[in-house]
């Protein structure tokens, strides 16, 4: 198909495209389902983590004796008993697998590291025969405490005489174990500045957002001789098994990771950590199997969650508006260890010829900062998109015509297996009445309670590539098909079986699916970056594929035969962008009086291919919205400057959403079909996200005619902008 | 710390889940407690730091955990058994019962997924201790389907695709059974004001409020 040739419904296949409850629905509603503590094993001991209680500080002695003469505890381990490396210490996540990292980083990622450099830091753990008296020998850990100085904001981290988080200073140290910020350049964006009519500039922040997934992790390790299995919640079992097995020191088969059933993940669950480790190391030394819960404080604390950022604009226009310069440098604050790049996005969505993006990746002695859904996104796009907003106004041009005139189209140079951005727009106006709800003058309903409109757009990559499937078929009829997938949250066990059913032409009752255990099924590349369904569905497709030829050609098995069919395809889309698209509409009512923002209409118009089964394509999409919201008006961890110590960790210090504060999200599918993927279906999960914080935004700078240029944008916020 | 107290008079629930200052706190909640107060007040956070302990176990009080003997219902079903006295009624389900429906996402009164009915009253069971629920009914989430039937509730959680990774799943259930108890024909604000102290970080709120409503026959289809 074209580019731009205009998408049109698509029929509903055999199964896909149909909604169809989940295959697990059933136990996902009685209790049946089993998340890793719900798991037991004879003779299992429990295990509770000792963390620090400074942000900074070395450890001059670590006394154990107490601990290990408390009646019930079998072993407590320090980094004085165990100096394991966990993601084997590479430097930056998306290559958290690559080894030769290891070999040159020397910011090494220790189990138990020595100085700790965060409140919340792990320095012992302690496995019991119950969780009671491990709590109570985490008590009887004397440590003597050297605090040293330490650093909070990210600004400030990298200003001279700033307290070092690392000696080497606090600029992240790259992939190459180089102290240099991320740099893209496009262009000659002093040219583009110089040729703009209007040159506009602000400083916009963002707010580090915890994942907050309700299950908080936790692991259950069992050693068989000189194999180990280990029960924990991954967002990948493939990789969190080699990461498991090159720290711990042993083959990949040596290694049996396990996740049925998982409470969410967001990205808090993939990358491996220092949790399978420290239970791992505990039922080796216990000679038993180990239970590691974190408490909901230490996976707050002792995860990650998004990056909090500062971004400086310069953005320069044209008296007809058009876009000749953009101008982003930026801090994000990473904590003290690199789990992810830092990066910020949202230039890319525009056409201008002439960008320029420095951001400095920056450690400071807050808690580590890593991936959550649409990763750089949702904190790029609300100040890249309110900047935006923001000049529409000052040059008196609609936002939605403002985006259309600057925004990436295809060209010869930039080509897309298929292009719906203007669709996704004109669709969200439409079915949003942007014209009716818009304020032409911003701030200019009588109030009290003022209404206001905003909006926002996107496109982000739904790639292909390689990942695996094995597909069986016995005398029965019954295909088992083996996938490496865990269920976080999307459907991922569902949405294999659809596809395999709708390939193989049989009902979706003859497939089963095994899944979440490395030692039944291959490789997978994991619920993480929207992949699953691209990937491993691509492979399920082709390997059904297979097995229907052999049935063609050597017939139905008969007896004890069976046939199998196995799967590695990579799919590539010839250098041609394969993305999703998105627009989001949101109508606000903010309250003047108490700086109270009520969300009263929210659209959100997507483009993901073909949608494989709607009704959970639409939950992702108005569950991430509404993580979006979260992030717009509430979230936030705070901390206090003077002692380094967090004051917001958890569900009420963070205002994460609830029931109350939750609007109707009204989600409309654009669908099509380029050819690749299965059956066309492109990526959902993180694509929900990435607009809320943006759209929000621009809504109250609509209804109160004051720009909010701070996420999260709080009642106190409101109220200053107005006073 | 006046043990008894919490014995004497076990229908006396606080209001709220705090721990009642005078009953008997497990170690677990002193810290989480202490942790989250001082943390407001701007001083150091405990985490389970052994500084400036209060109340420190010695080694030999270890092995002798008081326990009381306690009878209950769950699920319709009558256990007699000596309860440890610091046992939540979350840990008496989950690890002596071996009811593992009910889940832990914050053990600390913050989310709800730990709900379950106690006299078909929804609670946090990670803040209610097992002493407390003695001479009570519990009802948990593997207690709704009946001889394989299940509730017109669990049924629209299935239709309504209202459990995504399913965790709060159980909890948002039974207070939603609860809610439905006591108001057969609720309308969609009353839902959201039942179901509030139930998190879902999925976020998959409307279809949790969508698939409440369908359960009585007013909600659309999906």
């Amino acid at each position: 198909m074209s580019q731009e040739q205009a998408s049109r419904p698509l029929e509903a296949m055999n199964t896909v495209g149909r909604n169809v409850p989940r295959i697990d629905a059933y136990e996902r509603v009685t209790g049946k389902a089993t998340y890793t503590r719900d798991v037991r094993l004879p003779g299992m001991l429990y295990a509770r983590i000792l963390r620090s209680p400074h942000p900074h500080a070395r450890i001059r002695s670590i006394d154990i004796s107490r601990a290990e003469a408390l009646p019930g505890v079998r072993s407590v381990v320090t980094h004085e008993t165990h100096q394991l490396i966990y993601s084997s210490g590479s430097v930056a996540g998306g290559r958290q697998y690559n080894d030769a990292a290891k070999d040159i980083t020397t910011h090494l990622r220790y189990m138990f590291d020595n100085p700790v450099r965060y409140v919340g830091q792990p320095v012992a753990a302690v496995a019991a025969v119950d969780r009671h008296v491990a709590e109570e020998a985490l008590q009887l850990i004397d440590i003597d405490y050297e605090e040293l100085p330490f650093v909070i904001d990210a600004e400030r981290a990298l200003e001279s005489g700033a307290a070092l988080v690392w000696p080497e200073g606090n600029l992240a140290l790259d992939y190459q174990n180089q102290a240099r910020p991320m740099v893209r350049r496009v262009g000659d964006v002093s040219a583009g500045l110089q040729a703009a009519d209007r040159v506009f500039e602000d400083r916009y922040t963002t707010a580090f957002v915890q994942d907050g997934q309700m299950e908080p992790r936790s692991a259950l390790a069992e050693w068989h001789g000189d194999k180990v299995t280990i029960h924990t919640p991954t967002q990948g079992i493939s990789n969190c098994r080699h990461d498991n097995a090159r720290d711990l020191g042993l083959e990949d088969h040596q290694v049996q990771i396990v996740c049925k059933y998982m409470g969410g993940g967001f990205g808090d669950k993939n990358g491996s950590y220092y949790f399978d480790l420290i239970a791992a190391t505990l039922a080796k030394e216990a000679d038993a199997p180990v239970l590691l819960e974190l408490t909901r404080k230490d996976d707050w604390l002792g995860t990650h969650g998004r990056w909090h950022t500062i971004q400086d604009f310069k953005v320069g226009v044209k008296q007809d508006g058009t876009v000749t310069a953009i101008q982003m440098h930026g801090y994000s604050g990473m904590g003290p260890y690199l789990r992810r790049s830092g990066g910020i996005s949202g230039i890319e969505v525009y056409a201008c010829p002439n960008t320029e993006r420095i951001i400095y990746p920056v450690h400071t002695n807050r808690m580590v900062s890593g991936n959550f859904r649409a990763p750089s996104d949702p904190q790029g796009f609300f100040a890249m998109q309110s900047m935006m907003d923001d000049i529409a106004y000052k040059l008196g041009v609609d936002p939605v015509d403002f985006a259309k005139q600057n925004m990436l189209r295809p060209t010869e140079d930039v080509r897309f297996t298929n292009y719906t951005m203007e669709e996704c727009i004109e669709r969200g106006a439409q079915l949003f009445d942007w014209q009716g709800r818009r304020r032409p003058e911003p701030g200019s309903d009588p109030g009290p309670v003022k209404r206001g409109a905003g909006m926002s757009f996107m496109m982000f990559r739904s790639g292909v590539g390689p990942s695996s499937a094995i597909l069986r078929v016995d005398s029965e009829q019954r295909y088992t098909l083996f996938v490496g997938v865990t269920d976080i949250g999307p459907g991922a066990k569902t949405t294999m079986a659809l596809i395999a059913a709708e390939e193989l032409g049989v009902p979706l009752s003859q497939v089963e699916v095994v899944w979440g255990d490395t030692d039944r099924c291959p490789y997978s590349v994991g619920e993480s970056g929207s992949r699953t369904t691209t990937q491993t569905g691509y492979a399920v497709v082709q390997a059904a594929i297979d097995l229907k030829e052999q049935i063609a050609e050597a017939g139905v098995p008969t007896g004890d035969e069976v046939l199998i069919a196995s799967a590695t395809p990579t799919p590539s889309t010839q250098g041609r962008r394969r993305m999703c698209f998105g627009a989001h509409f949101v109508e606000v009512e903010t309250d003047v009086r108490l700086g109270h923002v009520r969300i009263s209409k929210y659209v959100a118009v997507h483009e993901s291919g073909r949608i494989l089964n709607p009704l959970p394509a639409r939950d992702q999409i108005r569950g991430a919205a509404l993580q979006g919201i979260g992030q717009a008006l509430h979230e936030d961890l705070l901390y206090d400057a003077r002692n380094g110590h967090p004051l917001t960790a958890g569900y009420y210090g963070a205002r994460h959403l609830t029931h109350m504060d939750a609007p109707e999200i009204e989600v409309t599918f654009i669908e099509t079909d380029d050819g690749f993927g299965p059956y066309g279906a492109k990526t959902v999960g993180e694509a929900g996200i990435i607009l809320g914080p943006a759209a929000v935004a621009n809504a109250i700078f609509n209804a109160i005619g004051h720009r909010m240029r701070d996420l999260p944008i709080t009642r106190d916020k409101i109220l200053e902008a107005l006073s | 710390m006046d043990r008894k107290k919490s014995e004497k008079e076990p229908r006396e629930l606080p209001e709220s889940h705090e721990p009642q200052e005078g009953a008997h706190l497990s170690r677990r909640d002193f810290l989480e407690g202490t942790g989250a107060a001082l943390g407001v007040a701007g001083v150091a956070p405990r985490l389970g730091v052994a500084e400036s302990r209060t109340a420190v176990v010695a080694p030999q009080e270890a092995e002798a955990v008081p326990r009381t003997r306690i009878r209950l219902t769950v699920n319709g079903t009558e256990h007699r058994l000596d309860a440890e006295d610091r046992w939540t009624l979350n840990e008496l389900l989950r690890d002596h019962i071996e009811l593992t429906g009910s889940k832990i996402g914050c053990n600390r009164g913050e989310c709800g997924a730990c709900t379950v009915l106690l006299d078909g009253e929804p609670i946090y069971s990670c803040s209610t201790l097992a002493v407390w629920a003695d001479g009570r009914a519990v009802q948990t989430v593997e207690g709704l389907e009946q001889d394989g039937e299940l509730t017109p509730l669990q049924q629209a959680f299935i239709d309504h695709d209202a459990a995504q990774c399913g965790f709060c799943t159980p909890g948002q259930l039974m207070t939603a059974t609860a809610m439905l108890n006591q108001n057969s024909s609720p309308t969609a604000g009353e839902v959201r004001e039942a179901l509030v102290g139930n998190l879902c970080r999925c976020s998959n709120y409307n279809a949790i409020v969508e698939a409440v409503l369908a359960s009585t026959g007013s909600g659309g289809a999906p």
